[in-house]
């Protein structure tokens, strides 16, 4: 119906669309919203379109399509798409949750005065984060890339009457910025080598090198650039130790939350590395540190999950911490697993965030230790929750107890069985923080002030149900239906497609140590069994150190006080003394300074004057005359 | 012998003389002799080399007394211009006179 | 002989120079310019241009010294009759006497060895006047009527009309 090549209207329509809700923002702030909900709305309906026509042309291919876009002296730039499998899923993934975040915000953003220019950030990253997605060369891709973190800076921000939420905008495109460095160097380094921007010549060239046969990248120049790729991807993953900025972000609206910072955003980085694992895959060492980056951020976000009390802070560390684990799966080469569980956790994330909104809406509240049994008030806010809640902690049927699944065998066959055990270490602690979470805000006794918390609206409650639909069944689309689907590793794959695999030994224990969390956290916040009083006491040094976040933003803010501001303020002082004081300022004021003692030579008297001319033609003379002898 | 060098020697000297004249006197009536002076060793020069060359041309002469009456129409409106900076000032000095300075 | 005339009438030429320039008294000065210039007649008459002597002490020595006694008179300063000269005097005379060996330097370097001097008919003088320099000579009288308006005017008293 509509070919492949007509998937650049996905972000083109929301693109087009932000100008006319900016210039309708105040005078129709309905429908501003509306426009930017359609605009949406035809992406998805594109992205549904695309797919079928990718299904018909051999689903699991890959098609380039590039456009002549200008010249700069010999090098040619290029706008284009890419549609293969990943920028399927990925698309849908987009589309889907964005609309979903948008029409439960119509509800959430009610009587907000910048109703407007809400929905105008939300069409504008919806765009960028389309064209991260679609772009078939890395100078379109930073393009889209920086967008998307200016989209996030403003959304962040978006309350800016609130020092909390500009400092947090701030803090969080500060510090991608500084791994968009390395990124943009990476970008920079492979455009030198390979001549072009074009991923598609990259890719080639990085095939050519891991088959042994000559390449326009050696081996060095492709670990450099792969490294500072990932430096990139870490950034906006929230890597450790870039995931400073995440836990800030959530001062932003929470359907924001829901959107940028667990479904899309945050995932860029990862969609980086896979869309360019062929590179990665030909320096696999680069991989070995990916896994390792992925493994610590999952643990260390998972234990602060563990002692926030803020609800959406614990949203915000599970994030990181599952953006971990999808590095960790990249970095084991699982490469289905790892966008599989991109997926999954998109959609029960943003579940989660939504029921967050939805708790913050009705109790207006967002410290857990002021919140408890609010299933009684909001019954069909804490069924949501806990769908997505069970489907993150890896229990069955759940989407996310799948994708898990898959990223567990990959870590187990790929490296060393020390990744396994800490990752089922991991796996133990985001089962148990989501309990605590969950059994603090929605289980035990209702608190007095608590008893006039509302249910949400249905605006906000039919996105989230959409969204509960998917994090219970999108699991099943890992498991063979058809002849022509044999599961999402027939579809999504590197190299050769894979089936469904499930090693019972891991599953079984995965399952079992995720139902120990749940009794764990049982015991310790509901029944009360074990005392949390006592642990604290136990493990005091250590939950300190865990609660001050590891002292890692005090770590930043000394490096930038004694380090950054001191080299910069050498900088400004070196600018304003040599450069603008003595070779800027210098040859005008000395001339002026000489110009102004050479004024007096004017004395006004004629007989000085007539003195200089009688010097002045004896010095002729003399010329004329050395001249005339000396030749 | 004199020769010719010998009067344009003297010439010289007068003009020496007068230019100093020009250059170190501070009252403009001294000024305006001093310029007489140079004008005179300039009708020197050039009755002298009109006297040593053949006497068919003798048109250093003639401008020696073109220059003599010229002279004389200076000396007259000088002097009255002279005058009139006195009655402006009471002072012929010309060190005052400095006004197109800096 | 025409030696000691010679020697005689430039030392009353150049001294009569030197004491215009560095004398004190200005009525003094006029009269070291009238000895100059008496001075320089006679040097006219060494060289054979008698007319031009006598022309000389008849405008020279008498209009001009005239006038310029006359001007001394009328501008009479309080320090008068002495006056003082420039604070540039030691660079003027510095710059006078490098002129002065410019000059000399000049004259030695073409040092033509011509030795006779010339008389030059007083009707041919005259006759040339008048024919060959006639349009100079009526200029010459323009411009003398021209002077003399000029100074009557700018010697008015009153200042009706500057």
């Amino acid at each position: 119906m509509l070919s492949m090549e007509w998937a650049w209207l996905i972000p083109a329509i929301s693109f087009v669309a932000f100008p006319v809700i900016v210039a309708l923002r105040r005078a129709a702030p309905i429908v501003s919203a509306l426009v930017a909900i359609m605009a949406i709305l035809g992406g998805f309906v594109v992205f549904w379109l695309v797919t079928v026509d990718r299904i018909d042309h051999g689903a699991t291919g890959i098609d380039f399509f590039s456009y002549r876009w200008f010249d700069v002296g010999a090098v040619q730039l290029t706008w284009g798409i890419i549609v293969d499998p990943l920028t399927i899923v990925m698309l849908g993934l987009v589309t889907f949750v964005s609309l979903m975040v948008q029409v439960y915000s119509l509800g959430y953003m009610k009587g907000d005065p910048r109703f407007g220019w809400y929905f105008a950030l939300h069409s504008l990253f919806a765009a960028s984060m389309l064209t991260v997605v679609l772009a078939d060369n890395f100078l379109l891709l930073y393009i889209a890339w920086e967008l998307v973190g200016l989209c996030s800076y403003l959304l962040i921000g978006f309350w800016y009457e609130l020092r909390s939420a500009t400092e947090a905008a701030k803090k969080a495109f500060i510090t991608t910025r500084i791994a968009d460095v390395a990124l943009l160097t990476g970008i920079l380094l492979l455009f030198k080598e390979v001549g072009t921007f074009s991923m598609q010549e990259t890719f080639h060239q990085a095939e050519l090198l891991m088959l042994g046969e000559p390449s326009a990248l050696s081996s060095t120049t492709a670990t450099a650039s792969a490294l500072l790729l990932f430096v990139g991807a870490m950034g906006k993953s929230a890597q450790f130790p870039f995931h400073v900025w995440l836990p800030d972000a959530m001062e932003g609206p929470t359907p924001v939350s829901a959107l940028i910072h667990a479904a899309t955003m945050v995932v860029a980085g990862v969609f980086l590395v896979a869309r360019t694992f062929t590179l990665f895959e030909a320096v696999p060492n680069v991989l070995v540190i990916v896994a390792i980056v992925g493994l610590a951020t999952t643990l260390i976000a998972a234990t602060m999950a563990l002692v926030v009390t803020d609800l959406k802070r614990i949203l915000a560390y599970s994030t990181i911490s599952h953006l971990g684990l999808m590095m960790l799966s990249l970095g084991a080469f699982g490469y289905t697993a790892a966008v599989f569980h991109l997926m999954a956790h998109g959609f029960s994330k943003a579940l989660l965030f939504l029921g967050a909104g939805s708790v913050m809406h009705g109790a207006n509240q967002t410290d857990i230790r002021k919140m408890g049994g609010l299933i009684k008030v909001m019954p069909f806010t804490a069924i949501l929750f806990g769908i997505g809640a069970l489907s993150l902690g890896g229990v069955p049927i759940f989407a996310g107890f799948w994708s898990k699944d898959e990223i567990l065998i990959s870590v187990l066959d790929h490296r060393h069985p020390i990744f396994t055990v800490l990752l089922l270490v991991a796996v133990f602690l985001s089962a148990l923080y989501m309990a605590r979470a969950y059994f603090i805000t929605f289980l035990g006794d209702l608190k007095d002030e608590n008893r006039t918390a509302h249910e949400a609206s249905n605006t906000m409650l039919i996105p989230m149900i959409l969204l509960g639909i998917l994090a219970l069944t999108f699991g099943f689309m890992a498991l063979e239906w058809t002849n022509e689907y044999s599961g999402i590793g027939s579809f999504l794959y590197k190299h050769k497609p894979h089936g469904f695999e499930f090693n019972v030994a891991l599953g079984i224990g995965s399952i079992a140590i995720a139902i120990g969390a749940f009794i764990l956290a049982w015991l310790i916040y509901r029944a009360k069994v074990i005392s949390i009083e006592g642990l604290k006491q136990r493990l005091n040094p250590l939950i300190s150190v865990i609660e001050h976040k590891y002292y890692l933003d005090e770590i930043y803010q000394w490096t930038i006080d004694r380090v950054i501001l001191v080299f910069s303020s050498f900088v400004a002082y070196f600018d304003r003394t040599a450069v603008n004081d003595i070779a800027v300022d210098g040859p005008a004021d000395s001339i002026k300074r000489s110009a102004f003692n050479l004024r007096y030579h004017v004395t006004g008297l004629m007989q000085n004057y007539a003195l200089g001319m009688i010097i002045g033609a004896i010095g002729v003379a003399v010329a004329w005359w050395a001249v005339a002898v000396y030749g | 012998m004199i020769t010719l060098a010998h009067f344009q020697i003297v010439s010289a000297a007068l003009f020496a003389v007068g230019l100093y004249g020009v250059l170190a006197r501070r009252s403009a009536v001294l000024i305006l002799m001093s310029i007489e002076l140079m004008l005179n060793a300039v009708n020197l020069n050039l009755i002298a080399v009109s006297s040593y060359v053949e006497s068919s041309v003798f048109s250093g002469l003639i401008i020696a007394i073109f220059v003599i009456t010229v002279a004389a129409a200076e000396v007259g409106l000088a002097l009255a211009i002279v005058l009139r900076l006195f009655r402006n000032r009471a002072s012929v000095n010309v060190d005052e006179i400095d006004l197109m300075k800096w | 002989m025409i030696w000691f005339f010679f020697i005689v009438l430039s030392v009353f030429t150049v001294g009569g120079g030197l004491g215009v320039v560095a004398t004190r008294n200005v009525v003094h000065a006029a009269l070291f310019l009238l000895l100059s210039l008496l001075g320089v007649a006679g040097l006219y008459v060494l060289l054979a241009s008698t007319f031009l002597a006598l022309v000389q002490i008849f405008i020279y020595g008498g209009a001009i010294v005239i006038v310029l006694l006359f001007a001394i008179m009328l501008t009479r300063s309080r320090e008068y009759p002495h006056i003082s000269d420039n604070r540039q005097w030691p660079i003027a005379g510095i710059g006078a006497l490098a002129f002065f060996g410019m000059l000399v330097v000049a004259f030695r370097v073409n040092n033509p060895v011509a030795q006779v001097r010339h008389h030059v008919e007083f009707t041919d003088l005259g006759r040339s006047l008048f024919t060959e320099w006639a349009l100079p000579f009526e200029i010459a009288s323009i411009l003398l009527l021209v002077a003399l308006v000029g100074a009557v005017v700018i010697a008015r008293e009153g200042g009706r009309r500057g």
